[in-house]
């Protein structure tokens, strides 16, 4: 009898003709995450197998908890058999400690050949339980311990507890965004929600030093580091903002300064998004929470790229997101003070109705494309891993 | 050399002092400053914050870094006082800390606070019973040590919490680990505070630790800055947290197997000294491998140690902060003023080798048979 993790699939099972590369690209991100680990993945269409050589089964465990693509991850025994003789024995000796007074158990068999259905199965081996383990009860609503027996091609598998996974597809799986990643509270949330369902990221930061400080920056390497966890890694492309953002406080009416800004940061997020062959932006925008994020600022903002924004918050409150924001672990970091390109240069009372016809004569006053130009062919691209800050590894 | 006075202070590592050679040669910036080097320095310290509070098992926010155990007595002990003094004016303490903890006692008696002293029986336990009955509303603080300074009688703190939390949820529970941390697995958690020092844990000396859980509340001791986070304003020594990081990673591994060693060296010398006229172990059962305290009936202490000396051997009498004194701990634990004043300490690490042993073990009869015939 080997001890082992087992993988229950989530959504993807119900994909038919993607199946292959949605479990091949899980077992990819599993391999990625478990590099560090002794450990050996095998699969099939239902299950995905992972021996541990190193008996580290907590530390995986936890590390599994975040790739998504998992429904469930388990900790079962396998027996090289299906008889049901030696399944009963070996039960016995994982029972040996256990203690409880109620139990149930549930057969799956998905080897029909097997004489017995699932029912007949769980019955047999539940009536050998109540006979050894003396004061135990069946009990199938309630039960203190669930006995899972699984009957396979020529393996059968016994598991109590499960866990559950995080659900979602297996990064990658849908491609590519780019997620405009600010130091805030919401960009790293809507980012998760993003890499949830299959879609691989990188992250775009604007930066406008000396008015932001490496520390803003730092900042937002450190939610980037989070986002990393669930990405495999992250890369992310800093724009050099200070001559556009200088440009616009020169030249343009203040009211104006934030609804041109936002179009001058989505033009460049469409230029990096095809650039590294990304389908879709993605940012953290929720319907009415600041001046431009009104529906009409949406809009005058939205028109001036043709790709797809997804906007996973938009319809989130800002509590929700906050609740997000905590169970990732990114709240801590988003709330530190320090000033970002959108909270310098703001406008004592910013439009709340922009007119897109208005935003294009504001833009002849300045030379935008040559600016945004420049910031794209200086922009700088920084590889973000989930990895202890390597550079005082020999300090520490 | 044979140095058996682990317990009063140990030697630096190299692996540590190489951290904090690297830490002063690179990170020059002052961690408050807003410049690069600066915030090179703060993410030095945030680092090896991260990786303390990990090893220990706390929340980042939950290390205060000060000058060492003294220190961190005193923020704990007075800042609890401070902070809590409209609640109560109760302090209760074992018979069994270290120097400080009483030296800080009288000042706060000397500020209206009423001290009690629990009880604790023949083998050096606390006792439990007195413990409840000492416990009042208003018991602001109680503080017990993890490890005996003295005899290494290791305290059950998970037990002593319990009682505590029962009496009174509202009072804070401090511990002075400082001869806990590297020796034994700690805990702490089992408390709401906790004091530690570095340079007994191979680490420089000059810093130390107070663990305050998020969910206790203490005064600073010193003014200096105008962040309510801050219980210890002032620059942060940036080389000294890098090698307390450093020093706590190191010096909590393989503590089964230093301790397995450890107590293998210690049996040796009771079983030779043990049977000696004149020579009382005062170790008892709860007291860890690690330290081993005797009494010399008609020696001074004083005079056995520089005895030694001249072979090169150093040993410790009681608690290196209150040489020369009669023995509190003895006092407490054995009621006998003699044997309290003539304590020897001998301290071992994972450092000390077999032949060592051997050698000491020698010179000490030679010494002793010596200074024994002195005697009128």
């Amino acid at each position: 009898m080997e001890k082992l993790i087992i993988i229950k699939y989530g959504e993807l099972t119900t994909k038919k003709e993607n199946i292959n590369l949605f479990i091949n690209t899980l077992k990819q991100n599993i391999k990625e995450k478990l590099k560090n680990e002794n450990v050996d993945i095998r699969f099939d269409k239902g299950r995905m197998f992972i021996r541990v050589l190193n008996d580290n089964f907590d530390v995986i465990i936890e590390k599994l908890k975040e790739v998504f693509g998992i429904h469930e991850i388990v900790i079962g025994y396998e027996l090289k058999s299906l008889d049901l003789e030696e399944i009963k024995k070996e039960l016995l000796t994982l029972l040996k400690n256990k203690e409880f007074k109620t139990f149930k158990v549930e057969t799956k068999r998905s080897n029909k050949k097997i004489p017995h259905i699932s029912t007949e199965i769980s019955r047999e081996v539940g009536g050998f339980i109540l006979k050894n383990k003396e004061n135990t009860k069946v009990d199938v609503h309630n039960p203190e311990l669930m006995i899972h027996l699984e009957l396979r091609n020529t393996e059968s598998y016994i598991y109590f507890e499960r866990v559950e996974g995080l659900g979602g597809y297996p990064v990658s799986t849908l491609g590519k965004g780019v997620l405009m990643l600010s130091g805030g509270i919401d960009s790293p949330v809507a980012g998760y929600m993003a890499i949830k369902r299959g879609v691989k990221l990188e992250a775009l930061y604007f930066e406008s030093p000396p008015h932001t400080s490496i520390e803003a920056k730092n900042k937002v390497m450190e939610l980037a580091k989070v986002l990393s966890k669930y990405n495999n890694e992250i890369k992310v492309h800093v724009i050099h903002f200070t001559e556009i953002q200088e440009a616009i406080y020169k030249n343009i009416p203040h009211e104006y300064l934030i609804t041109i800004m936002r179009r001058m940061m989505y033009r460049i997020a469409e230029i990096i998004a095809n650039r590294c062959n990304a389908k879709i932006l993605v940012n953290g925008e929720s319907i009415g929470q600041v001046a431009s994020q009104t529906l009409t600022s949406m809009k005058a903002i939205n028109e001036v790229v043709s790709i797809p924004v997804i906007r996973p918050l938009a319809c989130f409150d800002k509590l929700e997101i906050i609740n997000i924001a905590q169970k990732i672990n990114t709240y801590e970091t988003s709330i530190l003070p320090f000033e970002d390109c959108c909270t310098i240069f703001v406008p004592k009372h910013p439009v709340i109705n922009p007119d897109s016809r208005v935003c294009e004569e504001y833009e002849k006053l300045i030379p935008y494309k040559d600016l945004i130009y420049n910031a794209i062919k200086n922009h700088e691209v920084i590889k973000i891993k989930d990895e202890k800050q390597q550079n005082f590894e020999d300090i520490l | 050399m044979i140095y058996l006075d682990y317990s009063a202070t140990t030697p630096m590592s190299l692996d540590v002092l190489d951290s904090y050679d690297k830490a002063s040669r690179e990170f020059i910036g002052n961690p408050n400053s807003l410049h690069s080097l600066g915030v090179k320095s703060k993410e030095l310290i945030s680092s090896a914050t991260k990786q303390i509070s990990e090893l220990l098992g706390v929340s980042e926010s939950e290390i205060v870094y000060t000058s060492g155990a003294t220190e961190s007595n005193n923020m704990a002990l007075l800042g609890s006082a401070m902070a809590h003094r409209k609640r109560g004016n109760h302090i209760v303490v074992s018979k069994l800390e270290h120097p400080s903890i009483y030296a800080i006692c009288d000042y706060l008696k000397e500020l209206g606070f009423e001290i009690s002293y629990v009880e604790n029986d023949q083998d050096g336990l606390v006792d439990f019973e007195d413990l409840r009955s000492k416990i009042r509303p208003e018991t602001i603080l109680v503080s017990i040590c993890a490890v005996n300074s003295e005899l290494g009688i290791r305290e059950p703190l998970k037990m002593i919490r319990q009682i505590i939390k029962k009496e009174n949820p509202e009072t804070i529970f401090h511990s002075d680990m400082t001869q806990a941390l590297g020796k034994i697995p700690v805990n702490v958690k089992d408390v709401d505070l906790a004091s530690f020092s570095i340079h007994k844990v191979y680490g420089p000396k000059g810093i130390g630790l107070l663990y305050k859980s998020n969910l206790v509340r203490i005064s600073p001791l010193i003014q200096g800055s105008s962040k309510e986070s801050s219980l210890r304003p002032g620059t942060p020594p940036v080389p000294l947290i890098a090698a307390s990081a450093k020093a706590i990673r190191l010096g909590i591994q393989d503590l089964d197997r230093k301790e397995t060693f450890i107590k293998k060296l210690n049996e040796k010398i009771v079983e030779e000294l043990q049977d000696l006229e004149g020579i009382t172990i005062n170790s008892t059962k709860y007291s860890i491998p690690h330290i081993l305290n005797i009494s010399l009936e008609n020696i001074k202490p004083e005079t056995f140690i520089h005895a030694m000396e001249e072979y090169e051997i150093f040993l410790g009498t009681n608690t290196a902060c209150a040489s020369g004194d009669v023995s509190s701990t003895i006092m407490a634990v054995y009621k006998d003023e003699e044997r309290a004043k003539s304590t020897i300490r001998i301290s071992l690490s994972y450092l000390t080798t077999t032949e060592e042993i051997n050698r000491f073990l020698n010179c000490f009869h030679i010494v002793y048979k010596k200074l024994n015939a002195l005697v009128v």
